[in-house]
C-alpha cells in the first residue's frame, strides 16, 4: 500500500468480485498475480466460469503466480511473456466484449495505466473497473523531450534511452499518458545534476 | 443575442402545428428577432403559462436543432391532469402570442464518452431525442433510436425521424402490432454503449431493470422522467448577503430562477447541476440543504458550505448565500 504526497497518482482499489457483472475479465502482471488469486478465490463457480484471465509473467521483482492461477476453473487463461503482449491481448478480448463486462487489473503502475488506456478506448467507465497495485512502485516515465516511455524507473535521475539526456523524474502522474513526466535534469548548468535518490518504491 | 429579462425570455409563437391528435408543436422565436441562448441536445425550456390568475411553469424539451438558435421548437401533449398548463397551451395560445420562458437547461445531455448511443422512447418522450440526434448526427457519432407509439395516427414525429435517419430509426406500434422489447434491444451490445430512455415511467423502469439484468452499470443508463424536470419541491426563502434581499422560492421554480426573477443575477452555464458554474457559498444555514447536483463531492455536501442554486433546494428557517 502506498503512502504518498503525489496527488495526481491514481488511487487504487482492492480487487473483489463485482456481482452486478455477467462477464469478467481479469488482467495481471508479475506480482499482480497475488491479488488476482485472492479475487478468483472469492468468486462463485458461476463467476469463475464467466471469467477470462490474462497474465503476463514479466516481473520487476521476479514473482510468478502462474501455477497458482492455473488452479482455478476459469473460462479461459491466457498467458503472455511480456506486459506489452498482455495489454495487446486485453485489447483483443475487450474488442469482442459486451456490455455487462467487469474488468479487474493488477500489477505495476505502468501495467495498470496502459491497460486502463485500452479500457477507456472501449468506453469502459470507472465503475466497471477495479485496479489494485502490486509489487514495486517503480515508475513508467515519459520523456518530455523525445517522447520515449521508460518502464520500471526506480531512481530520481536517469538517462533517457531515447535521447540520452539526463532526466529528472517529476512527481506528476498523467492518467492520459499513464506515466510520470521526465524532464532534462541539468538544464540550468549543463553537467550539474541534482542529488539522485531512490524513488518511493 | 436575446437578453433574458429577470431570467425570462420573451418568445413569440411563430407557428403551431398539430402533429398527433394530442401533440402540438410550437415554433418560437425572440420577439425582437435576435438569436436565442444556445442549448445542447436534451435541454428543456420552462414556459410560463398564464392560467387564469395563476402562472404555471411547465418544462418542455427543446426539439429543434441545437445548431440553429434563430428559433426554438417544443412539443406539448395535452394532458387533462387538472394542472391545466398543457390544456392552456392547446386551447388559449395562438400564433403571434408572446410567452415568457426560462433559459434552456440540460438535465439529459448525451454522454461524451459513448462509442454508441442507443435511444429508447415512447410517445411524447421522443421530443428531447430530436435535438440529441441532431447533435450526434452532426458530430458523426454512432446512434440508433427505437420508438414506440400507440398507433398510426400517433406516428408522425417518428416518420419525420425515419426520413432523416433511415435505418437507424425503428418504429413500433405504428402498424398496430409490432412491440418494443427492451431486453432484445439492450442485449449483446458492445462495450461503451450508452442507453437513453425517455417516455412513460413504466418504460423507464422496464429499461433500467433490463439493463441491470444484463449487467449494465448505472453510468451507461440515462433517463428523463417528465415529472422531475426542473427543480421543484417545498417553498423556502433565501437571503442574498450582498444586497440583503430576501427572496421566496416557490415550489415550481429553482433557487436560481427565483433570484433572477427578483432582478438579481448569478453565474450559470448548464442550469442542470452539472458544470459547477453557479456554485455559491452558504454563509448561514438553519436547516438542511437538499443537494441535487452532480458537481459537489460527498464531503462538500456534508459540510453544507456550498450550494448549486440551479437545482438544489433547502428545507430551512434561514439560508444566507454569498451573492
Ligand atoms: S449552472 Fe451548471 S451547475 Fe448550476
Amino acid at each position: 500500500m502506498l503512502i504518498t504526497g503525489i496527488k495526481s497518482r491514481p488511487v487504487y482499489d482492492e480487487l473483489t468480485p463485482m456481482a452486478s457483472g455477467l462477464n469478467h475479465i481479469a488482467a495481471a502482471q508479475g506480482s499482480g498475480g497475488k491479488p488476482l488469486v485472492r479475487l478468483l478465490t472469492a468468486m462463485t463457480p458461476e463467476q469463475l466460469a464467466s471469467t477470462t484471465v490474462l497474465y503476463s509473467t514479466e516481473s520487476f521483482t521476479g514473482h510468478n503466480f502462474l501455477s497458482e492461477l492455473q488452479q482455478f476453473a476459469v473460462r479461459e487463461l491466457r498467458v503472455f511473456p511480456g506486459n506489452a503482449d498482455a495489454v495487446g491481448g486485453l485489447d483483443t478480448v475487450l474488442a469482442a466484449a459486451e456490455m455487462g463486462t467487469r474488468l479487474y487489473l493488477a500489477g505495476s503502475e505502468g501495467f495498470i495505466g496502459t491497460s486502463m488506456q485500452v479500457a477507456t478506448s472501449y468506453g469502459m467507465h470507472r465503475d466497471e473497473v477495479l485496479r489494485e497495485h502490486a509489487g514495486s512502485f517503480v515508475r513508467r516515465v515519459w520523456c518530455a523531450h523525445c517522447g520515449h516511455y521508460s518502464e520500471n524507473v526506480a531512481h530520481r535521475v536517469f538517462v533517457c534511452p531515447g535521447c540520452e539526456l539526463n532526466l529528472i523524474v517529476r512527481d506528476h502522474y498523467s492518467g492520459r499518458l499513464a506515466a510520470f513526466q521526465g524532464v532534462k535534469a541539468d538544464s540550468e548548468v549543463p553537467g550539474e545534476l541534482p542529488a539522485n535518490e531512490e524513488l518511493d518504491t | 443575442m436575446s437578453e433574458a429579462q429577470h431570467g425570462a425570455l420573451q418568445l413569440q409563437v411563430k407557428r403551431i402545428e398539430a402533429v398527433t391528435p394530442e401533440i402540438n408543436r410550437y415554433t418560437l422565436c425572440a420577439v425582437d428577432g435576435s438569436w436565442l441562448p444556445a442549448f445542447s441536445g436534451g435541454s428543456h425550456l420552462t414556459v410560463l403559462i398564464p392560467v387564469g390568475e395563476e402562472t404555471k411553469r411547465n418544462a418542455y424539451s427543446l426539439m429543434s436543432s441545437p445548431y440553429d438558435t434563430s428559433e426554438y421548437q417544443i412539443a406539448v401533449r395535452r394532458v387533462d391532469d387538472g394542472k391545466r398548463g398543457s390544456v392552456a397551451m392547446h386551447s388559449s395560445v395562438r400564433e403571434g402570442d408572446v410567452l415568457l420562458a426560462g433559459i434552456p437547461a440540460n438535465l439529459f445531455p448525451v454522454s461524451k464518452h459513448a462509442r454508441h448511443h442507443l435511444f429508447i422512447a415512447g410517445g411524447v418522450g421522443i421530443t428531447p431525442v430530436f435535438a440529441q440526434l441532431e447533435e450526434l448526427s452532426l458530430k458523426g457519432s454512432s446512434f440508433e433510436l427505437h420508438l414506440a407509439v400507440r398507433g398510426p395516427e400517433h406516428a408522425a414525429l417518428g416518420y419525420e425521424l425515419k426520413d432523416r435517419y433511415g435505418d437507424r430509426v425503428t418504429l413500433y406500434g405504428h402498424d398496430g402490432q409490432s412491440r418494443l422489447n427492451t431486453l432484445d434491444i439492450l442485449a449483446g451490445r458492445p462495450l461503451g454503449t450508452h442507453a437513453y430512455v425517455c417516455g412513460p415511467t413504466r418504460m423507464i423502469d422496464d429499461v433500467v431493470a433490463s439493463a441491470h439484468g444484463l449487467g449494465w452499470s448505472d453510468s451507461n443508463i440515462h433517463f428523463e422522467r417528465f415529472d422531475d424536470l426542473g427543480s421543484t419541491g417545498d417553498p423556502f426563502s433565501v437571503t442574498l448577503a450582498r444586497s440583503g434581499a430576501v427572496i421566496e422560492v416557490s415550489p415550481e421554480q429553482s433557487l436560481l430562477e427565483a433570484v433572477e426573477e427578483a432582478g438579481h443575477t448569478l453565474p450559470y452555464l448548464c442550469r442542470g447541476g452539472a458544470c459547477g458554474e453557479c456554485e455559491t457559498e452558504v454563509l448561514e444555514l438553519e436547516g438542511t440543504i437538499d443537494h441535487r447536483d452532480d458537481w459537489l463531492s460527498e464531503s462538500d455536501r456534508c459540510t453544507n458550505k456550498l450550494i448549486l442554486p440551479c437545482v438544489s433546494r433547502a428545507t430551512c428557517t434561514k439560508l444566507v448565500i454569498n451573492a
